[in-house]
């Protein structure tokens, strides 16, 4: 298993989601500015208010002359101005009245003193009385001298007389002092700890005598509040550092009375949150007037606030989307389910509805993968088999099908050389095997004297997917066996993934796309009449990488004389269309989201139907089909090069998973006849299946031949019912895992099929077990 | 009286096709990997040839299914 704890933390760290906003990094209090603002986005200023006495100290006085590095920080800065976050601060603070109460807490034996009532000395003597600390602070001249002195725009303000109200009912005892040597000697003689304002006393080290992360000069005394200088020299005190300087040496002799570590879990660490902010619209700052902000200008302007978040592989997936989390979310889950002993694994769905195709990876800004993820969870369920049957049973059954006597072809080139091997893809031999054959034809006509020969087969990818890696192993060793048998040609895939799953399985051999070795062919010959004059090019997920394959679609559509634009799935960042990863077994309907990211507008669900919508282009017939299927208009790229042989128009809907089947099948016929053109097979002889009915079936993965199969072996047994009002029969068989049931009623000696349904349970009297005795002492009441 | 939950048939007028007697609701225990259920299905009173209606096995069959393969 490889979710131990330091794997998932590494994993995790990767998502920068929980990365705090560059406000909140910027703030010296941690201030969750973003939450701030939305709190005053929605008017619920009283929570605002609730946040800001929570994380800032003295934070009436504070209100009034923090000089809010957020707002420098802030995104929406070169976007109409940064947000007015300090003048909000001031709203909050000045039209609302106090929001929470301090916890009591149980009082501390250990007494400390802080020398200065500066911003800095204040905002400790804040922290530590609220803690429980009896602390008492020595002043020079009256208490409020020093803070005034320093901030004279805080004369008169009623919050100033507040604060130290509080202080004095929360037992801080003020008293006047020399603030001299003797006075600090005697502090260190009779307190536990010690705290200097460095503004407020001439006793203070300076900044670089105190250790910078701790704020702790010399045995249990620190320092705090000094001024900044500039770069030019001058001197100026930055109220949100001399209070945090406080805050830091209080919690600082807080750990030196209770005589624990100074550093130990302290300050969070975390990596930059990374955010996108182009095509947001700029905004202006909305300034609050002479009289401050009122209720309905504090909320528009906090509505500027763009409430950072990275989410940039959410926004983009369907998947990411649909379990409303993100990532560093979604590896926790993960990496819970996977230590469940006895429980609902309830992140299954979540660990089988990734395509796998790798967009997050390429648009997150740390290279996160959840193809990665999901896979190794994948491979963790099946080796340890607590993998649901019902995921993914069926697509290896498809899968096992294409490799099966009725559809695997390995066919040398006739002239015996072997220089090519064309590897079409078993989704491209179900889907269009005319234009399979056209374009062997091609090949062996533009490579005159190489040989080009055929091979017919899955590539295995489906067990991949399915997190089967030694299925897919036993899969890549028959094929390499195939390709050896004709000699190691080079292979020329027709399908991304495929191209991808041999070049895994065949290290020794090259394989390419045939769409490379087509590209600086003479096109095939024929009329190319009512193509497109332009379409949308759709790169397959698999061929990201792969410039060779994105360069030769668009070269090889111009040649064709089309037009063709990037649709936002193109290139590095293009999508899955939900085939990718088994989806469009697990959950068809997430598929069908999935297919629908990264259509350009135009292709919008309520344009794509206009006649003149402008189709897509793709080459990876999963895409074409499966966009068909959401009615957005769409060509192969074969469909350009062979117009005239098998193409399908852009609204022409692919094949169901029966007729796919049936496809492969006589492609193979044809490819070993030396048809130019697969005779379609007639569906089971003596079988009427409605083709609406048959697809509602297809939807619950029942094919036509198990239909068929069901009627002839339930009608030959009699073992079915009969219903005396409509004659219809019904039976179950079990072929496999899975029991078929169908309703039919015999027509002119065949059968015409009424409905079907299936089910996993076993039950007795039903399917295989139809036949069997049955025992009436399980009736016993 | 059973407290099992009963599926009847979808609609009225079955019958069993080789021993031609109506269909009576009996006990069958449905298992599903290390999961098992007793039901009440309709069935052939002679040889035991058991019906699982269409709304069943659509409905409730693919819930429990889902829970059992979560288990």
């Amino acid at each position: 298993m490889h979710f131990d704890q330091q794997h998932l933390h590494e994993t995790e760290a990767r998502c920068t989601q929980e990365s705090p906003p560059q406000c909140r990094q910027a703030c010296p209090f941690s201030l969750d500015v973003r939450a701030f603002m939305q709190h005053c986005a929605k008017g619920d200023f009283g929570q605002a208010r609730r946040l800001l006495e929570r994380n800032l100290p003295l934070p009436d006085v504070m209100g009034l002359i923090c000089d809010h590095p957020c707002e420098t920080a802030c995104l929406r800065r070169d976007l109409g101005g940064s947000c007015a976050i300090g003048d909000l601060e001031r709203f909050c603070l000045a039209h609302l009245p106090v929001q929470s109460r301090p916890l009591p807490m149980p009082p501390k034996r250990f007494s400390i003193a802080v020398l200065g009532a500066g911003l800095a000395g204040l905002a400790a003597v804040w922290n530590l009385s609220r803690n429980g600390y009896p602390v008492t602070c020595l002043h020079g001249g009256e208490r409020t001298s020093a803070l005034l002195a320093r901030h004279p725009q805080l004369a008169g303000a009623k919050a100033v007389g507040d604060v130290f109200e509080a202080l004095d009912r929360a037992g801080v005892k003020f008293a006047e002092s020399s603030l001299d040597e003797a006075s600090l000697a005697q502090a260190m003689e009779s307190f536990d700890g010690v705290l200097l304002d460095a503004d407020a006393t001439t006793l203070a080290p300076r900044f670089k005598d105190v250790d910078a992360a701790t704020l702790l000069w010399r045995d249990k005394c620190c320092a705090a509040g000094w001024l900044e200088t500039t770069p030019t020299g001058h001197r100026y005190a930055s109220a949100s550092r001399q209070a945090n300087e406080g805050r830091i040496a209080a919690q600082t002799l807080e750990r030196v009375v209770a005589k624990v570590s100074l550093t130990a879990s302290r300050g969070d660490t975390f990596g930059p949150l990374h955010i996108d902010i182009s095509g947001i619209a700029p905004a202006p700052r909305i300034e609050p007037g002479p009289e401050g902000f009122t209720p309905d200008t504090a909320r528009k302007e906090a509505e500027r606030c763009l409430e950072c978040q990275c989410l940039a592989c959410v926004k983009a997936c369907a998947y990411l989307r649909k379990y409303q989390g993100y990532p560093k979310v979604y590896t926790r889950q993960i990496s819970n389910n996977a230590s469940i002993v006895k429980g609902h694994h309830q992140a299954n769905p979540l660990i089988e509805g990734c395509c796998l195709c790798g967009k997050c990876t390429e648009l997150c800004p740390e290279n996160f993968s959840m193809a990665d993820l999901c896979l190794m969870a994948r491979e963790d369920m099946v080796a340890r088999a607590y993998d649901p049957p019902s995921a993914h049973e069926f697509a290896i059954e498809d899968m096992e099908s294409a490799c099966g006597p009725e559809s695997f072809l390995s066919q040398p080139d006739p002239s015996g050389r072997q220089r090519w091997l064309l590897f079409p893809g078993c989704q491209l031999a179900a889907s269009r095997g005319a234009q399979v054959l056209a374009l062997l034809r091609h090949l062996r006509k533009g490579l005159p004297g190489d040989g080009v020969g055929l091979l017919l087969s899955c590539c295995g990818v489906p067990a991949k997917w399915a997190g089967r890696p030694n299925l897919h192993a036993r899969m890549g060793k028959r094929l390499a066996e195939a390709v050896a048998a004709q000699g190691n040609p080079v292979v020329l895939a027709a399908c991304a993934s495929c191209m991808e799953s041999l070049r895994q399985h065949l290290p020794g051999t090259e394989v390419r796309s045939v769409w490379e070795t087509i590209r600086d062919m003479p096109l095939p010959e024929g009329a190319r009449t009512g193509l497109p004059k332009s379409l949308w090019v759709r790169d397959p997920c698999s061929a990201r990488h792969d410039a060779a394959w994105l360069d030769s679609v668009r070269t090889l559509a111009r040649k064709a004389g089309v037009d063709v634009e990037d649709s936002p799935s193109a290139g590095r960042t293009t999508g899955c269309c939900g085939y990718g990863g088994l989806v469009w077994c697990v959950d068809p309907e997430l598929a069908d989201s999935i297919a629908e990211d990264g259509l350009p507008p135009d292709l919008a669900p309520e344009k794509r139907g206009e006649p003149d919508a402008r189709p897509v282009l793709a080459s990876c017939i999963m895409c074409r089909d499966r966009l068909v299927a959401e009615g957005v208009p769409a060509l192969h790229l074969l469909d350009l090069l062979f117009p005239g042989t098998g193409a399908a128009s852009a609204r022409e809907r692919g094949p169901g998973l029966s007729a796919r089947r049936a496809g492969r099948i006589a492609l193979r016929r044809a490819a070993l006849d030396g048809s130019d053109v697969p005779a379609p097979l007639a569906g089971v002889p003596g079988l009427d299946v409605d083709a609406a009915l048959l697809a509602r079936l297809e939807e619950r993965h029942i094919l036509l031949e198990d239909v068929a199969e069901t009627v002839q072996a339930v009608d030959a047994a009699g073992r079915y019912f009969v219903n005396s009002v409509t004659g219809h029969r019904l039976g179950s068989s079990r072929p496999r895992r899975v029991t078929f049931w169908v309703e039919y009623s015999p027509k002119d000696g065949g059968f015409t099929v009424h409905d079907a349904w299936c089910h996993r349970m076993v039950i007795p009297g039903c399917g295989s077990d139809a036949g069997q005795p049955w025992n009436r002492q399980e009736d016993a009441p | 009286m059973s407290l099992e939950p009963n599926y009847a048939p979808d609609e009225a007028g079955w019958e069993c096709g080789n021993c031609h007697r109506p269909l009576e609701q009996g006990k069958v225990q449905a298992c599903y990997l290390d999961a098992a259920f007793d039901v009440l299905l309709p069935r052939c009173p002679v040889c035991g040839l058991t019906m699982i209606p269409k709304s069943l096995a659509e409905g409730k069959m693919v819930e429990v299914e889902a829970l059992v393969e979560e288990k």
